[in-house]
C-alpha cells in the first residue's frame, strides 16, 4: 500500500533522509519511531506531498506522489504534526470545507461529516470556533479531517502528542479501531503507544532505517528486551 | 472545480470572520466619501467655479482646489495598503500558523489553490468598489422617465422581465426545475431580443435615463480600477507567498505597491520630450487615471500594463508555492 524506494532529501547540503525504503502491507498499522530529528516528519511529509524528494520514489496504492499527486493524495489521510488549523471557523464549517477541498459531493459530505464528527467524538463541539477547542479537541478535529475521505492510508504524525492521559487512551483506542480499516503510518515517542497499537515498527534514525519489521519479530531479534531498550540501542544512546 | 469553489467560498468568507475585511473596508470608504463629498460640493458650486471631469476628482487626480489634491494624494497612497490588507494574509497566514501544510497536501493543484485566492480577494475587492456605485446616481444626477410606450418589442422585454421574476421566485420556493428553467430561459430570450429590437427598431422608449454628466467617463474609470486593483492585488498575492508574517507581507506589498504609484509623483522631474517620461508615464497609475480613464478615454497601453503584470505575478506566485515543496 505505501511503497518507499531509495527515499533522500537534503535540506540545502545537510540530508535529513538518507536512502530510506520500506513498504507497507494493506491493512496494517506501523509505527514510525526514531529521536527527535530522525527525519519522520520529513518523510511523513514527502509522503503526504506537501515536500518533494531530492531523489527516490513513494507509491500510495500504486500512484507515484511526485507524478500522478492527486491521485496519490486522495488516497492519504494525512494529519501533520502540531495539528493546523483554521482558529476562526467553526468544527463543522473547517470539516465541510475541507470536504469540499477534498472533493466529496454534497451528499457524500454530510454523510461523512456525521461519520466522522460521530466516529471522534466531536458531536458536542461542533459548533464551537476552532481556536477556542481544547488540545485534545484540536488532534480530535485533525484526525476527523484525515478521516473526512475515507481515504485507504492514513499518516498521522505525533497523534498523541501532548495531550492528556486520558486523552492519549481514548486516541489510542481510536486509532486501534481505525487500524481495522485503513492502512495506517503513525510516528510517535510513546513506545507503549506502540506496543498497544501497531502491528509492526519502522525504526529510523539520523534519516536511515535501522531496524524494520512485525512488533514480534523486532523483539525476537533483540533477545526479547523492552522495546525501549531496543529502541535506545538502535539509536545509539545507550550510555543514557 | 468542487475544490476550487470550497477554497473560494472559505477565503471570502475568512474576510468577514477576523477583523481584518472591516478594518480594509472602513479605511476605504472613509477615504472615498471624502472624495464623495469634495465632488458633490464642486458640482454644486455656484458661478464659473465648478469641475470639468468630477471623475478625476473621485479617483484622486484633480488638483484645482488644494483639498482635491491633499484627498487625491491621500487616495493614491492608501490605495495599495488597502489593496496590500486584502491580500496579506492570504497566504502568509497560512504559512506562519503552518495550515498550508493542510491546504498544499489536499488533492488540489497548486495553481488552483493560487486561483481560488486571487478570484476571493479580487471578490472582496470589487465588493469595497461596489459600494461606491451608491455615489454614482448622485454624481451623474440620473433621471429616469417612464413613458407608456408599448410597441410588440417594448411588450415583449416586459414579459421577458416578469418571466425572469417569476423564475427567480419559482427557484426560491423551490418548485419543479423543469419550469425554473423554462421560465427563465423563455424569459432571457424574450428580454434580450425584446430590449434590443425596442432600442434599435422603435422611436420612443418607455422608459429613458438620463444623467447630468457624460456617462462614460464613469464607465470607463470603473473599467480602470478593476484592472488596475488586479493589479495591485496579484502583487500582493505574490509578495504573501514570500513571506511568513502578515505584517511583513503588508509592508513589502504597500512597497511593490507605490512603485506603480509613487512615479506620478515625480513626473514633473523629466522632460517631456526625454526617453524616460513615457516610461515614466507608462508605470505611473495614478497618471493613466487622471489622463485617460476618468476622462473617458481607453488607453490600451495601461491595460496591457494592468492584465500583464496581473498574469505573471499569479504565474509567479504558483511558481514560489512549488518551490516551497523542494526546500
Amino acid at each position: 500500500m505505501i511503497e518507499v524506494k531509495h527515499l533522500t532529501k537534503y535540506y540545502g547540503e545537510y540530508p535529513a533522509v538518507r536512502d530510506v525504503s520500506f513498504f507497507v502491507e494493506k491493512g496494517r498499522v506501523v509505527g514510525f519511531l526514531g529521536p527527535n530529528g530522525a527525519g519522520k516528519s520529513t518523510t511523513m511529509r514527502i509522503l503526504a506531498g506537501f515536500l518533494t524528494a531530492s531523489s527516490g520514489q513513494v507509491r500510495i496504492d500504486g500512484h507515484d506522489v511526485f507524478w500522478d499527486p492527486l491521485a496519490a493524495r486522495r488516497r492519504i489521510g494525512y494529519m501533520p504534526e502540531n495539528c493546523p488549523l483554521y482558529g476562526d471557523m467553526r468544527v463543522e464549517e473547517y470539516l465541510w470545507f475541507r470536504g469540499g477541498l477534498k472533493g466529496l459531493s454534497r451528499r457524500e459530505r454530510k454523510q461523512r461529516l456525521g461519520y466522522v464528527t460521530e466516529r471522534c467524538w466531536l458531536t458536542d463541539v461542533r459548533r464551537q470556533l476552532i481556536g477556542t477547542l481544547s488540545k485534545g479537541y484540536r488532534q480530535r478535529v485533525g484526525l476527523a479531517d484525515a478521516l473526512l475521505a475515507d481515504p485507504p492510508v492514513l499518516i498521522l504524525d505525533e497523534p498523541t502528542a501532548g495531550l492528556d492521559p486520558a486523552q492519549i487512551r481514548e486516541t489510542r483506542k481510536l486509532i486501534r479501531e481505525l487500524g481495522q480499516m485503513h492502512t495506517m503510518l503513525l510516528s510517535t515517542h510513546i513506545l507503549s503507544e506502540v506496543e498497544a497499537t501497531c502491528d509492526s515498527v519502522i525504526v529510523i534514525y539520523q534519516g536511515q532505517v535501522v531496524e524494520e519489521g512485525a512488533l514480534a519479530a523486532v523483539r525476537d531479534r533483540h533477545g526479547n528486551q523492552p522495546l525501549e531498550d531496543i529502541f535506545v540501542r538502535l539509536t545509539g544512546q545507550e550510555g543514557i | 472545480m468542487r475544490a476550487t469553489l470550497s477554497l473560494i467560498r472559505r477565503e471570502l468568507a475568512a474576510y468577514f470572520l477576523g477583523p481584518i475585511g472591516y478594518v480594509a473596508l472602513f479605511s476605504f470608504l472613509v477615504l472615498n466619501g471624502l472624495l464623495f463629498f469634495l465632488v458633490v460640493g464642486l458640482l454644486t458650486e455656484k458661478g464659473p467655479r465648478g469641475v470639468e471631469y468630477p471623475m478625476q476628482v473621485m479617483l484622486g487626480g484633480a488638483d484645482d482646489p488644494e483639498w482635491a489634491l491633499v484627498a487625491g494624494v491621500l487616495f493614491w497612497g492608501l490605495f495599495p495598503a488597502v489593496t496590500g490588507i486584502i491580500t496579506s494574509r492570504l497566504i502568509a497566514e497560512e504559512r506562519g500558523t503552518g495550515t498550508l501544510e493542510t491546504l498544499l497536501t489536499a488533492p488540489i493543484r497548486d495553481w488552483q489553490v493560487v486561483l481560488a485566492k486571487f478570484i476571493a480577494c479580487f471578490g472582496f475587492y470589487l465588493l469595497m468598489w461596489t459600494v461606491t456605485l451608491l455615489y454614482v446616481p448622485i454624481l451623474a444626477n440620473l433621471h429616469a422617465q417612464w413613458r407608456p410606450v408599448f410597441t410588440p418589442f417594448s411588450v415583449a422585454l416586459l414579459v421577458g422581465i416578469a418571466f425572469i421574476i417569476f423564475a427567480k421566485l419559482a427557484f426560491w420556493y423551490e418548485l419543479s426545475s423543469g419550469l425554473v428553467l423554462f421560465l427563465g430561459l423563455m424569459g432571457w430570450g424574450l428580454a434580450i431580443a425584446g430590449g434590443y429590437l425596442h432600442y434599435t427598431k422603435d422611436e420612443q422608449y418607455f422608459l429613458e435615463v438620463k444623467s447630468g454628466i457624460d456617462f462614460f467617463p464613469v464607465l470607463t474609470s470603473y473599467l480602470g480600477i478593476v484592472l488596475a486593483g488586479a493589479m495591485f492585488l496579484a502583487l500582493g498575492l505574490l509578495v504573501s507567498s514570500w513571506v511568513k508574517s502578515q505584517l511583513v507581507a503588508w509592508m513589502l506589498s504597500l512597497l511593490l505597491g507605490l512603485c506603480f504609484v509613487l512615479p506620478a509623483a515625480l513626473r514633473w522631474q523629466f522632460d517631456t520630450g526625454s526617453v524616460i517620461d513615457p516610461l515614466v508615464y507608462y508605470i505611473s497609475v495614478p497618471e493613466h487615471f487622471r489622463r485617460d480613464f476618468t476622462r473617458g478615454v481607453i488607453d490600451t497601453r495601461p491595460l496591457v500594463l494592468y492584465v500583464s503584470v496581473t498574469l505573471c505575478c499569479l504565474f509567479l506566485t504558483v511558481r514560489s508555492l512549488e518551490a516551497r515543496r523542494l526546500r
